[in-house]
């Protein structure tokens, strides 16, 4: 057969070398937050330009690949997706690290990778061409319903707490407006700040709403940050298998969802993750687990967001359309070669392409072995690292991604900000997912909406544009289904909890008792957001009708919301002074001081980074948070370790974004 | 968050890497140079055509400058947020950075983008990729005059796909409009790929894009007009606006600027290098398979092409109303 030939040129020893490198290197910058696929692989290129273009490619592929597995790793440990697109891995990962099984939580997560890229490798091998016409398929309307239909995860996610969840969702679509409209060209809410004119970069602020939290509560106590099982020194790799072969359904739906969701241009890995992860859940058994460390949910989202790597390249070989920056980046790299993008491609140029894709498959594989001894090494350095290294390199981590992206200290300074913010808005019972979730889809939703809107107006039939396409319906079916299922769930759960009304568990009991006195705290965040909402709708009136409809629409929204959550409030009589829901109050030797330090110290940072210079702020802010996370007085022998690991690590990582990722750094001070 | 084994190996990484691909010099000096490689900085997001046609100029810029540039990408407010930190950036001509028309004129008019216009000192304008209609192979519209026949008869109903509001395929657009006397609708994307999409799956009836799609979607979409002087290399069935009755000449132009600081003597140096570029024959085939139109536009000839694009736009953008409300 004609196809095994090209894998017999597959693996060939550079050809296996090349993709054995790039799943290695693309594995650990996906796991650093804010270094991406993307800058890798830009970097890559021009040496592609000298080697055989199917050996490039397989690198690049690698890469890619590698990056959007090795993202599961800081959303499991550290509750940070390392990328976008395993944002639904924090959601269970993180919760699965603290409860002691973080290593199997990185084995399932390495297998459920390996299965979805295997997956969408494949039906990039047999169906491209076919499949290729899903993405033409979709249109402006399709687009605007997929994005509804990721938002009505909320609904699942905030089970209890539905009002204070969509609240979320429209903070994070209005956050998403932000910056010159694509549509309608406005500038938006930049309250006239140029550093505000490009808008929020999503990564940065998705580093800054997950890991800030975390990093502000790491520091308030001495606890370690995830518990090890006592017995750990096992290999999980059976057990993980055992266990995902009993969810092999569940693995290949969402290997399914995620090469359909690959294929679309617009979509990418992060929704291809909350689709998978939302359909994992509506056909659980138990979907009240899920978000509180159901390997289910993490099955889902891995599989799914590596699918879309194999899926994202169907429509870029075959209609050269890229579906994701790297792709783009790799298309870019085919036509400087001179390679024909077609459907022709497969025929004309089978002996790259083929290549390549046996290429991209055999580094899937390699991420079995690769991915489980990194994943290893990963688990045992952050569970064994001592917090006063822990806690400065998750955080010049965060530093790092943020500033990374668009080389901009303004978006380290955001970070920070809606880190802060986030943190706050959690202790009152408002979880970051959903703005991130709205932050994610906002832009999706606009221009679909917008596009929609005046294509149908044009034909004179707007109604029939937004519902009358058979795509569109089946999307708003699942939608509704989503949004539905888990009210309707838990309205049966709780009329049959009533009926044995014995067994309530502490969990609910807990719940009521918290929800059953009026928060003061509450009723103050309500009338902030109103007063957002009134402010955000005045703003529209100076925007020009294709620009304010989105925006207005939200701010009417939030504020209906906002008022609901004020009438619940003082529906509910006046209570004790229990003021922090849904919080653990008995923890008195969290030290509130340290917090308060740690985010002085990340807001100077963030603010002296352009004056003073990446290197020398960083160490400065490193020294000060290792500082902050000493609880007990050091050694001299300590105090050297310490310093000596601050300058390695801040050194290694400015050489690596300085020299090796090639990382602009502003003109300042110092270095 | 890694073993010390892994930091040591990304450390060494980056120390060899440091020692081979960056030996540091430190000079200015317009006699050596270039000595070490150029950043090119591309303000929008990688797969555009301001990426593609500065990824071909990669290829062979070592060829011509004798040392390698390096790529990267700067992408927000379409454009303005790298164009507003142009002139703070090091002027020692080793970074230099994408520029288009109308973009930096357009921007300027409309908002307070952080930059004028004339704050920017493009060295060379290289090419430009000019406005075209594409319909589905299989529309209705078989020519320009069947597309404008329909839009007569039924006013706003023909829809075009475009990359962006008030953008050159916007102005293009509404320029037709105004020459053919018809009503069209036209549906902003954010970007070409998005735009053109739409056009390959009949989401929109036509499509008003660069030329440069045409290579890559050629047996799937059907080219029926270019807003260029003469008919492309790559496409010699196609006619220009100019044929058909329509003095619709126009696109995006792009370029490279450096800082405004930027010693004279490199500025002229950096013109020269994109100028051979252009000449590279290997380059010129590429970029003219490609559907982009090259251009001379060097750095003595500049100010007078920023003139004449400045009156061209500014007028344009008036009187499409899309100049700020001060």
């Amino acid at each position: 057969m004609e196809l095994l030939s090209y894998l017999l040129e597959a693996l060939t020893p550079i050809n296996l070398l090349l993709a054995l490198a790039g799943v290695v290197a693309g594995t650990i910058i996906g796991s650093m937050p804010g270094l991406s696929a993307t800058m890798a692989v830009a970097v890559l290129v021009p040496f592609t330009y000298t080697m055989a273009p199917a050996s490039g490619l397989i690198m690049l592929g690698a890469i890619y690949t590698g990056a959007i597995y090795g993202g599961a790793f800081a959303a499991i440990l550290v509750n940070t997706p390392g990328t976008p697109s395993a944002i639904a891995t924090t959601f269970d990962g993180f919760p699965m690290a603290k409860r002691g099984e973080g290593a199997l939580a990185i084995t399932l997560a390495t297998v459920a990778s390996v299965v979805g890229g295997l997956v969408g490798g494949i039906s990039l091998l047999l169906l491209a061409p076919p499949l290729a016409e899903v993405a033409l398929a979709f249109g402006p309307a399709e687009y605007f319903w997929l994005a509804i239909f990721g938002l009505t995860l909320i609904s699942a996610l905030s089970v209890g707490n539905t009002i204070k969840g969509l609240i979320g969702a429209c903070i994070g679509l209005l956050l998403s407006v932000v910056g010159v409209a694509v549509v309608g060209g406005d500038i938006r809410y930049t309250f006239d700040s140029q550093a505000l004119l490009g808008g929020i970069d999503i990564t940065s602020a998705i580093i800054g709403l997950y890991c800030i939290p975390v990093l502000i509560d790491l520091v308030a106590t001495k606890d370690p940050h995830i518990t090890m099982q006592s017995v750990d020194q096992r290999s999980h790799l059976r057990e993980a298998f055992r266990f995902a072969l009993g969810r092999k359904l569940n693995m290949l739906r969402s290997s399914v969802i995620g090469t359909i969701v690959g294929i679309l241009p617009g979509a990418g890995g992060s929704i291809a993750g909350l689709v998978a992860y939302t359909e994992a859940r509506r056909a659980s058994r138990h979907p009240e687990r899920f978000g509180k460390g159901e390997p289910d949910g993490l099955i889902a989202t891995e599989s799914a967001n590596n699918a879309t790597v194999g899926g994202g390249f169907i429509p870029t070989l075959v209609l050269g359309i890229p579906g994701t920056p790297p792709d783009a980046i790799i298309l870019g790299a085919l036509l400087v070669q001179g390679i024909k993008i077609g459907p022709t491609l497969f025929t004309a140029q089978g002996d790259v392409v083929y290549t390549f894709i046996y290429g991209l498959l055999i580094a899937t594989l390699l991420m079995l072995p690769a991915g489980l001894l990194l994943g290893r090494y990963a688990f045992k350095s952050i569970s064994k690292t001592p917090k006063t290294l822990l806690v400065p390199t998750v955080a010049f981590l965060t530093v790092i991604g943020s500033f990374a992206i668009h080389s901009n200290a303004h978006d380290t300074l955001m970070m920070c900000i809606l880190g802060v913010a986030a943190w706050i808005l959690n202790r009152f019972g408002f979880a970051p997912s959903p703005i991130v979730l709205g932050l994610v889809l906002g832009q999706i939703a606009e221009q679909g909406f917008v596009q929609t809107y005046l294509i149908g107006n044009a034909q004179g039939a707007i109604f029939d544009t937004f519902f009358g396409r058979p795509i569109s319906l089946g999307i708003i079916i699942c939608a509704a289904l989503a949004l539905f299922y888990p009210l309707i769930a838990e309205h049966l759960k709780r009329r049959k909890d009533r009926k044995e009304k014995g067994a309530i568990d502490v969990l609910t009991e807990a719940k009521q008792a918290n929800t059953s006195c009026r928060s003061s705290a509450a009723i103050g965040f309500a009338a902030l957001f109103i007063a957002t909402g009134v402010g955000a709708y005045v703003e529209t009136q100076d925007m020009s009708a294709m620009g304010a409809v989105f925006p207005g629409t939200i701010a009417v929204i939030m504020v209906v919301l906002a008022v609901i959550l004020a009438f619940q409030q003082l529906r509910l009589p006046r209570g004790q002074k229990v003021s922090v829901e849904g919080h653990e109050l008995d923890a008195p030797r969290e030290s509130n001081i340290r917090r308060i330090l740690a985010v002085v110290v990340l807001g100077a940072w963030a603010v002296l980074l352009p004056v003073l210079g990446f290197c020398v702020s960083s160490l400065l802010a490193f020294i000060a948070l290792t500082a902050n996370a000493t609880f007990e007085r050091p050694s001299k022998k300590e105090i050297v370790v310490n310093l000596l690991s601050a300058v390695v690590i801040v050194g290694g990582f400015y050489l690596l974004m300085t020299e090796v990722l090639l990382i602009r750094m502003p003109e300042s001070l110092f270095f | 968050m890694f073993s010390n084994n892994l930091k040591k190996v990304i450390a060494s990484i980056a120390a060899t890497a440091a020692l081979t691909v960056t030996p540091f010099t430190n000079s200015a000096s317009a006699d050596d140079y270039p000595s070490k490689p150029v950043n090119y900085i591309i303000p929008f997001n990688a797969g555009g055509e301001s990426d593609l046609s500065a990824r071909f100029q990669q290829a062979s810029f070592e060829k011509i400058a004798g040392v390698p540039t390096v790529i990267q990408y700067m992408a927000g407010a379409g454009g303005a947020v790298a164009w507003s930190q142009l002139n703070g950036m090091p002027n020692d001509g080793y970074t230099i950075m994408g520029i288009n028309i109308p973009h930096t004129i357009l921007q300027p008019l409309q908002k307070d983008v952080g930059y004028q216009t004339d704050d920017l000192t493009p060295v060379h304008y290289f090419h430009y990729t000019p406005d075209a209609i594409f319909v589905p192979v299989d529309s209705r519209f078989t020519n320009l005059n069947d597309l404008i026949e329909y839009a007569k008869q039924n006013p706003a109903m023909v829809t075009f796909s475009g990359s962006g509001s008030n953008s050159s395929n916007n102005i293009a657009q509404v320029r037709l409009d105004e020459m053919a006397g018809i009503t069209t609708t036209y549906i902003p994307f954010s970007g070409t790929g998005p735009a053109i999409t739409a056009v390959l799956g009949s989401q929109v009836m036509a499509g008003f894009n660069y030329a440069t799609s045409g290579s890559n979607y050629g047996d799937k979409l059907r080219m029926l007009a270019v807003a260029s002087d003469e008919r492309l290399p790559a496409f010699p069935e196609v006619p220009t606006f100019k044929e058909l009755g329509f003095d619709l000449v126009g696109g995006a132009y792009r370029g490279v600027a450096v800082p405004a600081s930027t010693p004279e003597a490199i500025k002229r140096q950096v013109s020269d290098i994109v100028s051979n570029i252009n000449a590279d024959p290997e380059f010129k085939k590429k970029m003219e398979e490609g559907g982009f139109v090259l251009t001379d536009i060097t750095y003595d000839k500049m100010d007078e092409f920023i003139a004449a694009k400045k009156k061209e736009y500014g007028a344009a953008a008036e009187k499409l109303g899309i100049v700020a409300k001060k």
